[in-house]
């Protein structure tokens, strides 16, 4: 558990969210999928951004992926206290899709792009598991 | 497209402070009085307006219209730029488009902004939920993960962007507008010592916020010559794009909108990069400078670091880069930024950059950046080229 804790999101604020944190919740990562395409997409949008329908649903997804892009937030910030030096990275899952997550459980220089990585569980307080990803 | 007849016939600047305690309304007050004074145009002669939005007013949905009430303006053509970094030269080329149709006849064009005294700005949707919880809230973050990937696939010399630090301090150095605290030469070895922020970004590769003002007269080319407006800047192409590769989850993210606008600017401008005598980029980083160096054709797409290190960036040199100091050196006066560069490149076309003078400012590339999106570059890229029309 971590310290501090964190701002908790309040959900559908920008379009219906909820299976994504009642799947956190469950231990599950679950995305917003496209069933015109068979293709995830992340954030959640109101439409498909592929195709413009709302023919969208959510699935879980494997968490496993690859790092496409990473960096290591050195200065402080809201929401950051106790976290620095904290690795931020761009995860493309294997999936098809990419999102932005923390690094977790290992040094932020270990973390490098091309790494392959497995979803995690951070937590923004005491029950509000988010997810993250560690190094495989 | 911006027709030919319409023309850049005035500009004007504040200089740029931070924590003024000001407001952008007092900001575009100086900016617009200077701006008649400098042109001799009356006030009520002006029936178009486009007012870029503020961070420092961003709870105000009809901050234009307040703007014009605060100016005593009536105009029968009005346009809120509502693209950030993009609006100053965005609105140039909407103001064009609004005197084409005839909607008014001459227009201001004007950027204010004060977010280092008053940021009231909430850009909500998805990232209470989605990007601020992983500790991404602010543009570094973001710009860290698109440099580790640029580096990633094409090699990045730190020197390299060193250079376009120490080159446009150098710069900001005989800029009067520029912010008093850059006015300090920047050294290597000082660049090189700056801290990491968000690795590989160091803090010498950042903007800082700041408040100031600018704005620009926009009105047909035989309008300003009958008004013995002689000093004249004649956008010859413009382009935008606003949410590039919007339709997919994995795009190339080292390839931004810029790429897409640049072969539509050159064929309007009947111009190629050779015939560019002077680059004013929208620079919130040093990154996004040297990757429009790639996607506008001064050099290879990867090879930007190469072509910034051996080419003379001064404003004496092959490419002179933002002459006044850009944001990154004169401070970035919040989203009025974008008419930082713009004004710099008008100045030059009028002869009146004093100590930074090009010799020859026969043309100028714009550009604008704005917003930072989820985990890419930036959201719109606006880019504009000019052709001074000095009777």
């Amino acid at each position: 558990m971590p310290d501090v804790s964190r701002p908790i999101p309040k959900p559908d604020v920008y379009v219906p969210s909820k299976p994504f944190w009642d799947g956190a919740r469950a231990g599950k990562l679950m995305l917003q999928f496209c069933k015109d395409t068979n293709r995830f997409q992340h954030y959640p949008r109101p439409v498909s951004i592929y195709t413009g329908s709302r023919n969208l649903e959510w699935r879980e997804v494997s968490g496993k992926g690859q790092i496409y892009a990473c960096t290591i937030v050195r200065v402080p910030g809201p929401g950051l206290e106790g976290r620095l030096p904290l690795s931020v990275a761009t995860v493309k899952l294997d999936e098809g899709v990419r999102l932005m997550a923390n690094v977790i459980g290992s040094d932020p220089e270990d973390v490098k792009i091309g790494c392959r990585v497995a979803l995690a569980w951070d937590h923004l307080d005491g029950d509000t598991p988010y997810p993250a990803f560690r190094l495989i | 497209m911006t027709p030919a007849d319409v023309v850049i016939a005035g500009y004007s600047e504040t200089k740029v402070v931070f924590r003024s305690g000001r407001s952008a309304y007092d900001f575009a007050g100086e900016a617009f009085a200077s701006l008649l004074e400098r042109t001799g145009v009356a006030k009520n002669e002006i029936d178009g307006l486009s007012v870029t939005l503020a961070l420092s007013e961003a709870g105000n949905p009809f901050f234009a219209v307040y703007m014009a009430d605060a100016l005593g303006l009536t105009p029968t053509w009005l346009n809120a730029g509502a693209i950030g970094g993009c609006s100053a030269t965005g609105g140039v080329a909407r103001a064009a488009a609004g005197i084409r149709d005839g909607m008014c006849r001459i227009a201001v064009v004007l950027s204010a902004d004060a977010p280092s005294t008053s940021w009231r700005a909430n850009y909500g949707a998805y990232r209470s939920e989605f990007q601020d919880p992983p500790g991404v809230q602010g543009p570094p973050a973001t710009f860290g993960l698109l440099m580790s990937r640029y580096q990633h696939q094409y090699g990045l010399a730190p020197e390299a962007l060193g250079k376009i630090a120490i080159t446009q301090r150098a710069h900001a150095l005989a800029n009067p507008n520029a912010l008093d605290k850059f006015k300090k030469p920047l050294t290597m070895d000082e660049y090189m010592a700056s801290r990491m922020i968000a690795d590989p970004l160091r803090v010498l590769d950042c903007v800082m916020f700041c408040d100031g003002a600018n704005a620009f007269l926009v009105m047909g080319e035989d309008e300003a010559r009958s008004r013995g407006l002689n000093k004249m800047a004649r956008p010859k192409a413009y382009a935008e794009v606003t949410n590039f590769a919007g339709n997919e989850s994995c795009p190339d993210i080292t390839q931004s909108g810029f790429w897409k606008i640049a072969p539509n600017l050159y064929r309007q401008a009947g111009m190629t990069p050779q015939d560019i005598k002077m680059f004013q980029p929208y620079d919130d980083f040093t990154i996004a400078v040297l990757m429009q160096m790639e996607a506008f054709g001064f050099c290879e797409r990867g090879k930007g670091s190469d072509y910034v290190l051996k080419t003379d960036l001064s404003y004496r040199g092959a490419l002179p880069l933002n002459t006044g100091g850009g944001q990154i050196s004169a401070g970035q006066p919040g989203l009025a930024s974008g008419g930082l560069n713009l004004a710099e490149a008008v100045r030059q076309m009028f002869g009146e950059a004093e100590k930074r003078q090009i010799e020859k400012p026969a043309t100028a590339l714009v550009t604008g950046i704005g917003v930072i999106p989820y985990g890419r570059n930036w959201g719109t890229s606006a880019a504009m080229i000019l052709e001074a029309a000095n009777a």
